[in-house]
C-alpha cells in the first residue's frame, strides 16, 4: 500500500518542545483562569518554542470549531475555549446564564491544587498539576487509563503525600497526611469498589468507624434518615448491606462519605459499575449535592457522562493538567483530542520504504474468551492483514476493542480460536512464544513493566530478557554474562539510555529511560517484525522523539512494524497503512497522509467503516459538535 | 572439564576444612571435665536424668504419667531431677545425644520415656556402661538397661471382657489415637477379650490419625466425633485409647443414656476434668507407667539397680482394671476368673490385632 | 577497572549482609530480654552457648544436622525463586525416604551401585510427589500452597499404612517400633572419622554438590534465568517466551526431587531404616533457612549451620537449666525479623539506587542538553 509523500513545514529532526501537553489558553482566546494563564506566558516566551514547534497545520487548519485564527502552539488545545463566548462560567446551579461576577465569587475555591508532582519508581505520576474546584460544583476529572487520575485523587485524601506542590482546601493551605486528616478537612472519597461490610446493615456500616459523631443506635439512625431526605438518597437504615444492589450500595457510600460531614466529595469512576438508569439516577443525586451547596468531583473517562453532569471539567494527560473545559460548548470529540493529545510527530519529508515482500501476514484470526459468567465473547473475529517489509501499520481503536489481544495472539502469548500467522514465509501460527522470537519478531509491550521488565533486575539481565537463547546472552545453555554485560553498554550508548552503570536495578531508570532500553533490546536482535504497543505511552517527550526516529530507521532498512497507539497523532504520523479496530474487528481503513484524527475518531467509536476518507461528506456530519456555538 | 574439578576440589576443601575444625578442638566432655562440672557437687539423693517423648511433661497423657512416678521418687528419696524433651525433627543422634549429655552430667539413672528412644539407648549404654538406663515401652538389650514394658494386652483384654458382659446390643467399640503397635496392643486385648467372652459380639475399630501425625492423641473433638459414629450405628460400650482424645469419646458417651465409656492409661473415673461424665465411666484399662520408673529410680537408690526387661503385666499389678464407681461389681467374679487365667497363664493374650 | 568497581560493588554486598545480620542481632536482644524475664543471666547462657558450640563434638553435630537442613533449605528456595511456595518438602522428603528405605532394604546390589539407587529413588519419588502439586497448579489452576500441605497429609497416611508390620514393616522385638527392614551395612553412606568428636556424615559431600549445582543452574544456565524471571515477573516471562506453566511443573519436580535427598542423611548415615520415629517437619525448618539463608546457596548454607548450632546449644542450655522453649524463641524471632529486615533493606536498597541514579543523571544533565541542542540545529 504505497502512499504519497507528505511535505510539511518546518525542521525535520525529531527534536520537539518541550511542550508536552497543550496549553491552556490565554486571555484573549479563551476564559481560563489566571494561574492557567501564567503557564501559556511561560511558553510563549520560551525561544525553543517556536523553533522547535512545528504547526500542525495540516490537521488543524481544518479543525472546524475554532473559526478565529489563533497562535500555532495554542492551537487544538485551546480549541475548545477558543470557541466558547468570554466568561461563560455561569455560577453553580444556573446553567446557561453566565455572570461577570462569577469570577468573585470563586474567590476561595474548594479545593485548590498547586504545582502537585508525585514521582514513583521509574515514572511521574503527576507533574506540575494545578487544579481549581469552585464551591457548589460538579467538577469533573478525565483523562486516559494511566493519566494519573487516581493518584491525584490519593493525594487529595491524605493516601499519598505530594513530592512537590501544594492543596489549598477553602483557602487554607493544609498537607494532608492521612485519609483522617482529609475527612477533618471535609473530603470524603467515595471509592470505585465499595468498601462496605455485606453481613451489617446500611446503618452498621455507616457508623462503624465514626461512632464517635452520633453513637451507633438512635442518634445514628435519625441522622442517616436526616441526611437522606436532605440528599434524596432514598437510604434505608435497617437493611443489610448483603441485600442492596450496586446503585443502592454506591448511595450508601456516599452517605457514609456525607455522615463524616463531608462538604467535597470525590467520586471515583463512580459510573463504572452502573446501568444508564442507574446513572441518571446517580446524577440527579449530585445535582442535589450541588444544589445544597456540596462540592463533587467526579473523576470518569466517559466523555458523555462527564459532560451531562459536570459544571467544569480539568482534563489530565500524561500525569499533568492540559487544559480546562466547559462542557456546555464543548463536544466529546474535542474532550477526547484533549485527553488523547494532539501534538503530531514532527513531520519529515519521507519516502515511502514500503516494499511488496510481506513480512507478517495474519488470515482469518478469530480468538474467544469466556468471561466470569462463562459466557463467550469474540475477542477478535476475522482479523485479515498483511505488513511489507518497510511498512508501519497503525491499528487505532478505543482501548479494549481487542487490540491488545491481537498483540497477544501475534506473540504467541494467547492461542487463537483459528487463523493463519506467517511471518515472512514461516508459519508460525501454532508456535510457542520463544519460537516466534527467535524467528524474528521484536516486543514493546503496551505495559512495559508487566510485560517488558524484571524490574528488580539489573540492566544487563533485562538486556537478556526474551532473548536468552540468542548470542550475545548465551551459548550452548549457559548464559554468556560478560557478553550480555557488554551488549548492554552497547546499547546504553547507541540508544542514550540515561543510566549511572548497567548493574542498576530497572526500577530505578525513568520510564523513558526503560522504553528506551526495551527499544535498544529489542532492535538488536534484528528483528523482521516490531510490534510496538502504546511504545511511547508514559515517556517523556525526548525520549519520545528518540523512540520514533529509531522505529523509522528502522523501517528504512525494511523493517515491518505494527504499531499499536491511542495516540492517534503518533499513529498518523508513524503510520504507512491505518487500519481500525472497533470491537474485535478491523472495520475500517485509511491512509494516514489525508486522514484527521477526528476523522479517525469517529471510526474508532464504529460511526465509520470501510475505507475512510477525509472529504467523504457522512464523516463530518458525526463529528458536529454537540454543544458548540458553530454547530 | 576444568570446571568439575574446581567443583570436586570446593567440595573435598569443605569437608576436609569442616573435619580439622573438629579434629583441632575439645570435645563438650573434655570441656565440661575442665569446667570440674559445677553442677554434679549437689549434696545427696539421686540424680535421675529424664528423656520425654515429644510433647514433654505437661502432655496430660503419656509423659505426664511418667512424670508422676518421677516426681513420687524425687519427694521420697530428695535428689535432683533433670529434664530434657524430644522435638519432632529428632534423629537417633539427637535422642542419642540427649541420653549421652544426661549421663555425662552424671545422672543415674536416665531413663528414656517411649520406645523411640530404643536404638539410641543400646549405644548410649555402651558409651557409658556405669549408668544406669531405663527405658519405657520397649526392651533395649544390654547389661546396664531396665527395659519397663507393660502388658497393656492384658488389661485391656479384662476390659473387653467387662464391655462384653455389659452390652445390650452386642456391638461395642474401641477407638485408637494413632495406629502403632502400641496402640494395637490394647486393641488385640480387648478384641480378645470380647470375644472370647461372646463370640457374636461386633467390635468397631477406629483410629483417629496414622503413622507420624500424632494429633491422634490430642484431639477430643476427634475422639468425640468417633464415639458419636460409633454409638449411632449402635454400639453401646465404647473403649478409648487414644490419649487425651479420650475424653471426648468419654463425653459423647454420656450423651447417651446406658451407654458406657472404658478409661485408659490411669483411673480416668478419679479425673477431676472428667468429674461431670464419671457416671458413664464403666472402668479404665490402668497402666502403672509411674510404678515403673518409681521402681527403677527406687532400686538406684537402694543401690540395687532393676536391669534386663522387667514386664509390668496383670500379675505384678504394672497393669490393671479399676472398679471406682462399682460399676463393674456385679460383674466382678467373672472378670476376676478372667484375670487368674491369665496369670495362670491359661489364656495367652495376643499383641496384634 | 571502572567495570570492576561497578561489579564488585561494595554497598550492594554490604546490603545483602545487613538484614540477615539485623535480624540475628535482634533475636539476640529479644532472647536476652526473654532470659532476663524469667531471671537468669542472659550472658552466662549467651557464653554457655559460645563454649558448648565450639566444642569439636558439638561442630560434628552440628555440620551433620546443617547437612539435612541445607537439603531441605535448598528444595525450598528452588520454588522461592519461582515465586512457588513449597510447604510440601515435609511431605515430600518423608515419603522419599520411606520408599528409598524399602527398595534399599529389599536389594542386595554391591554397595556402591545400591546407593546411588537408593538416592534415585528417594529424588524420583519426591519429584513425583510435588510433580502431583505442579501439575494441579497448572491444570486446575489449584494454589500449590494448599495442594502441597494436602499432600503432607496424604504422604503421612500412605506412609503409615504401608508401614505395618506384614506390609512393608517389621516390628522390633518390644513391639513397639515399626520400621522398614534395614539397609544392608555395604550400602550405608561412607562418613569421616573425627576420632572422638564422633562421625562427620559423608552425605554432607552431596549436599555441598547440591549447593553448587543450585548456584550453578539458576546463575549459570538459561534455564535458570528462565526459572528466575518466571519467579520475578510472570507476565514479563510469558512475553519474554517461557512457557511457565511448563516452567511451573519443572520447577516443582526438581525441588522435589531435592526434598527426597532431605532424609537422606539420616537414612544413609544414621537410622539405616525407616521407623515410625523418623524425623518430621524438617520441610518446615528448611522454609525458616530458605527465607534466612535469602535463597542464595552460600546463605542457606550459613542459615543451616546457624539452624543447627542452635539446636545444639539451647539442647545444652535445657541441661543446665534454662528453659527448653528458648530455642523456639530465637528461631521465632529470627525468622519474623528476617523477613521485616529484607524488606526494610531491599526497599533501603531500590530507594538509595533510585537517588545515586538520579543524582549522578543530574550530573550528566547540563553535557547532554547541550548535545541535545546541536542536533537540534
Amino acid at each position: 500500500m504505497p502512499r504519497p509523500p507528505v511535505t510539511s513545514a518546518g525542521p525535520v529532526k525529531g527534536v520537539r518542545t518541550p511542550f508536552t501537553g497543550p496549553a491552556p489558553c490565554p486571555a484573549g482566546a479563551g476564559t481560563i483562569a489566571a494561574p492557567a494563564l501564567t503557564k501559556c506566558q511561560l511558553y510563549a516566551r520560551s525561544g525553543e518554542l517556536t523553533q522547535g514547534w512545528h504547526p500542525p497545520a495540516v490537521v488543524w487548519g481544518r479543525h472546524r470549531t475554532h473559526p478565529l485564527p489563533t497562535p500555532p502552539y495554542l492551537q487544538g488545545e485551546c480549541a475548545i475555549n477558543a470557541s466558547s463566548p468570554p466568561s461563560p462560567q455561569g455560577p453553580p446551579g444556573t446553567p446557561g446564564a453566565p455572570t461577570p461576577a462569577a469570577a468573585a465569587r470563586a474567590a476561595a475555591p474548594a479545593v485548590e491544587l498547586r504545582g502537585i508532582t508525585k514521582r514513583f519508581p521509574g515514572v511521574v505520576a503527576n507533574s506540575d498539576i494545578d487544579i481549581t474546584v469552585r464551591k457548589g460544583t460538579v467538577h469533573a476529572l478525565c483523562g486516559e487509563n494511566g493519566a494519573g487520575k487516581s493518584t491525584l485523587m490519593k493525594i487529595l485524601y491524605g493516601m499519598q503525600k505530594p513530592d512537590e506542590g501544594t492543596i489549598t482546601i477553602d483557602g487554607t493551605a493544609v498537607s494532608l497526611g492521612s485519609p483522617a486528616d482529609a475527612i477533618a478537612r471535609g473530603i470524603g472519597m467515595v471509592h470505585q469498589h465499595f468498601m462496605l461490610a455485606d453481613n451489617l446493615t446500611v446503618l452498621e456500616n455507616v457508623a462503624l468507624g465514626s461512632e464517635k459523631l452520633y453513637g451507633i443506635g438512635g442518634r445514628a439512625r435519625a441522622k442517616i434518615r436526616e441526611l437522606s431526605d436532605a440528599y434524596g438518597l432514598n437510604v434505608r437504615p435497617d437493611v443489610l448491606v448483603e441485600e442492596l444492589g450496586v446503585a443502592d450500595r454506591q448511595r450508601v457510600e456516599i452517605l457514609k462519605v456525607l455522615y463524616r460531614g463531608a462538604r467535597t466529595l470525590i467520586l471515583d469512576e463512580p459510573t463504572a459499575v452502573l446501568v444508564p438508569q442507574e446513572v441518571d439516577a446517580l446524577f440527579d443525586n449530585l445535582r442535589g449535592l450541588k444544589s445544597e451547596g456540596l462540592t463533587v468531583i467526579f473523576i470518569s473517562h466517559k466523555l458523555g457522562e462527564v459532560l451531562s453532569v459536570a459544571d467544569e471539567i480539568t482534563v489530565i494527560r500524561r500525569g499533568t493538567t492540559v487544559g480546562t473545559a466547559d462542557p456546555r460548548t464543548t463536544t466529546s470529540r474535542q474532550l477526547a483530542e484533549l485527553m488523547v493529545g494532539s501534538e503530531l510527530p514532527s513531520p519529515e519529508t519521507r519516502e515511502s520504504t514500503v516494499t511488496d515482500t510481506p513480512a507478517l501476514t495474519v488470515n482469518g484470526l478469530r480468538l474467544t474468551a469466556t468471561d466470569s459468567d462463562g459466557v463467550v465473547r469474540e475477542v477478535l473475529d476475522g482479523i485479515d492483514f498483511t505488513i511489507h517489509q518497510g511498512e508501519v501499520l497503525g491499528i487505532a481503536g478505543v482501548e479494549g476493542n481487542g487490540q491488545a489481544e491481537l498483540v497477544e495472539a501475534v506473540m504467541g502469548m494467547r492461542t487463537p480460536d483459528s487463523g493463519r500467522i506467517v511471518l515472512a514465509d514461516e508459519d508460525i501460527s501454532t508456535a510457542p512464544t520463544r519460537k516466534r522470537r527467535e524467528s524474528g519478531i521484536g516486543y514493546i509491550p503496551e505495559d512495559r513493566h508487566r510485560h517488558g521488565l524484571l524490574l528488580e533486575a539489573p540492566l544487563w539481565e533485562n538486556r537478556i530478557l526474551g532473548h536468552v537463547t540468542e548470542t550475545p546472552n548465551s551459548r550452548r545453555g549457559l548464559l554468556d554474562g560478560r557478553a550480555a554485560r557488554l551488549d548492554t553498554e552497547r546499547i546504553i550508548e547507541e540508544y542514550d539510555v540515561r543510566t549511572p552503570g548497567i548493574e542498576v536495578t530497572a526500577a530505578s531508570l525513568s520510564g523513558g529511560n526503560q522504553q528506551k532500553l526495551i527499544v535498544g533490546r529489542e532492535m538488536s536482535h534484528h528483528p523482521k517484525l516490531l510490534i510496538a504497543a502504546h511504545p511511547t505511552r508514559g515517556v517523556d517527550v525526548g525520549a519520545q522523539a528518540q523512540i520514533w526516529d529509531q522505529i523509522r530507521q528502522a523501517r528504512h532498512e525494511g523493517l515491518a512494524v505494527l504499531l499499536i497507539s491511542a495516540d492517534l497523532d503518533e499513529l498518523i504520523g508513524l503510520s504507512d497503512t491505518l487500519r481500525v479496530m472497533y470491537r474485535g474487528r478491523l472495520v475500517a481503513d485509511a491512509d494516514p497522509a489525508t486522514i484527521t484524527p477526528e476523522e479517525l475518531g469517529s471510526a474508532m467509536t464504529g460511526a465509520a467503516s470501510g475505507h475512510l476518507d477525509h472529504e467523504a461528506p457522512g464523516i463530518p456530519a458525526q463529528a458536529a459538535p454537540e454543544g458548540g456555538d458553530d454547530a | 572439564m576444568r570446571r568439575v574439578t574446581k567443583v570436586a576440589a570446593s567440595g573435598i576443601a569443605s569437608a576436609a576444612l569442616a573435619l580439622s575444625l573438629a579434629a583441632c578442638g575439645s570435645t563438650s566432655e573434655q570441656k565440661a571435665q575442665d569446667d570440674s562440672s559445677s553442677g554434679s557437687a549437689k549434696a545427696g539423693g539421686v540424680k535421675v536424668g529424664v528423656a520425654y517423648d515429644v510433647g514433654g511433661r505437661g502432655d496430660h497423657s503419656f509423659n505426664d504419667s511418667a512424670a508422676r512416678g518421677i516426681d513420687k521418687a524425687e519427694k521420697q528419696f530428695g535428689g535432683s531431677v533433670k529434664e530434657l524433651t524430644a522435638k519432632t525433627t529428632d534423629t537417633e543422634a539427637d535422642r542419642l545425644d540427649r541420653l549421652s549429655q544426661l549421663a555425662e552430667a552424671g545422672y543415674n539413672p536416665v531413663v528414656g520415656i517411649g520406645y523411640a528412644y530404643a536404638n539410641s539407648m543400646k549405644e548410649a549404654a555402651q558409651k557409658y556402661p556405669n549408668t544406669t538406663f531405663g527405658i519405657v515401652d520397649s526392651s533395649v538389650d544390654a547389661k546396664n538397661v531396665d527395659s519397663i514394658v507393660f502388658t497393656e494386652e492384658q488389661s485391656s483384654y479384662l476390659g473387653g471382657v467387662a464391655a462384653a458382659l455389659k452390652t445390650k446390643t452386642n456391638q461395642v467399640g474401641f477407638i485408637g489415637g494413632v495406629d502403632v503397635p502400641l496402640i494395637k496392643k490394647f486393641q488385640a486385648g480387648y478384641e480378645q477379650g470380647v470375644h472370647d467372652t461372646n463370640p457374636k459380639i461386633k467390635v468397631d475399630v477406629q483410629y483417629l490419625s496414622h503413622g507420624s501425625d500424632t494429633s491422634g492423641f490430642a484431639s477430643p473433638d476427634k475422639g468425640q466425633a468417633a464415639a458419636q459414629g460409633m454409638l449411632d450405628k449402635g454400639a453401646d460400650v465404647i473403649f478409648a485409647a487414644a490419649g487425651s482424645s479420650g475424653s471426648g469419646s468419654i463425653e459423647a458417651v454420656h450423651g447417651k443414656k446406658g451407654a458406657w465409656a472404658i478409661g485408659v492409661d490411669s483411673d480416668q473415673y478419679q479425673q477431676a476434668s472428667l468429674a461431670q461424665y464419671k457416671t458413664s465411666i464403666l472402668t479404665s484399662v490402668v497402666k502403672n507407667v509411674d510404678v515403673g520408673v518409681f521402681d527403677l529410680v527406687k532400686s538406684i537408690h537402694d543401690k540395687k539397680p532393676l536391669t534386663g526387661t522387667n514386664t509390668y503385666s496383670l500379675a505384678k499389678n504394672g497393669v490393671s482394671l479399676t472398679t471406682s464407681g462399682g460399676y463393674i461389681d456385679d460383674i466382678k467374679a467373672k472378670i476376676d476368673a478372667a484375670q487368674q487365667k491369665i496369670v495362670d497363664g491359661k489364656v495367652k493374650v495376643k499383641t496384634t490385632p | 577497572m571502572n567495570k570492576l568497581t561497578a561489579r564488585v560493588d561494595r554497598e550492594r554486598l554490604l546490603l545483602a549482609l545487613a538484614a540477615p545480620v539485623l535480624a540475628v542481632v535482634a533475636a539476640l536482644v529479644v532472647t536476652a530480654l526473654v532470659i532476663l524475664a524469667t531471671g537468669k543471666n542472659p550472658f552466662e547462657a549467651f557464653n554457655d552457648m559460645l563454649s558448648y558450640g565450639s566444642a569439636s563434638d558439638s561442630q560434628i553435630y552440628i555440620l551433620n544436622k546443617a547437612t539435612t537442613y541445607y537439603l531441605a533449605g535448598v528444595a525450598v528456595a528452588i520454588g522461592f525463586r519461582m515465586n512457588l511456595f513449597n510447604i510440601g518438602v515435609d511431605g515430600q522428603y518423608r515419603i522419599a525416604a520411606f520408599f528409598a528405605a524399602v527398595v534399599g532394604g529389599a536389594l542386595h546390589l554391591p554397595g556402591p551401585l545400591q546407593i546411588v539407587v537408593i538416592i534415585l529413588v528417594a529424588m524420583v519419588v519426591g519429584a513425583m510427589w510435588s510433580g502431583i502439586a505442579g501439575i494441579l497448579k497448572t491444570s486446575r489452576g489449584v494454589s500449590e500452597v494448599i495442594s502441597t500441605i494436602m499432600l503432607n497429609s496424604i504422604a503421612t497416611a500412605v506412609i503409615a499404612y504401608l508401614l505395618q508390620p506384614g506390609k512393608l514393616g517389621q516390628l522390633d522385638d518390644a513391639g513397639t517400633l515399626v520400621s522398614t527392614k534395614n539397609l544392608p551395612k555395604s550400602s550405608w553412606f561412607f562418613t569421616f572419622d573425627a576420632g572422638p568428636a564422633g562421625e562427620l556424615w559423608g552425605f554432607i559431600v552431596i549436599a555441598v554438590l547440591v549447593g553448587i549445582a543450585y548456584w550453578f543452574v539458576l546463575g549459570r544456565t538459561r534455564f535458570g534465568f528462565d526459572l528466575r524471571t518466571v519467579g520475578q515477573s510472570e507476565s514479563a516471562a510469558e512475553a519474554s517466551g517461557v512457557g511457565v506453566k511448563k516452567m511451573v511443573v519443572t520447577s516443582m519436580v526438581i525441588s522435589g526431587a531435592v526434598a527426597g535427598l532431605v532424609g537422606m542423611p539420616t537414612l544413609l548415615n544414621d537410622s539405616h531404616a525407616f521407623s515410625n520415629d523418623f524425623p518430621l517437619g524438617v520441610g518446615f525448618t528448611g522454609i525458616a533457612i530458605a527465607l534466612l539463608g535469602r535463597n542464595n546457596p552460600v546463605g542457606i548454607a550459613i542459615a543451616s549451620l546457624l539452624w543447627g548450632y542452635l539446636e545444639r546449644t539451647t539442647g545444652h542450655l535445657e541441661l543446665i537449666g534454662y528453659d527448653k522453649e528458648i530455642l523456639g524463641v530465637i528461631q521465632g524471632v529470627i525468622v519474623l525479623c528476617v523477613v521485616i529486615a529484607y524488606e526494610l533493606v531491599r526497599r533501603f536498597g531500590l530507594r538509595r539506587q533510585q537517588q545515586r541514579v538520579g543524582a549522578e543523571l543530574a550530573a550528566q544533565a547540563a553535557a547532554a542538553t547541550d548535545e541535545k541542542l546541536e542536533v537540534a540545529r
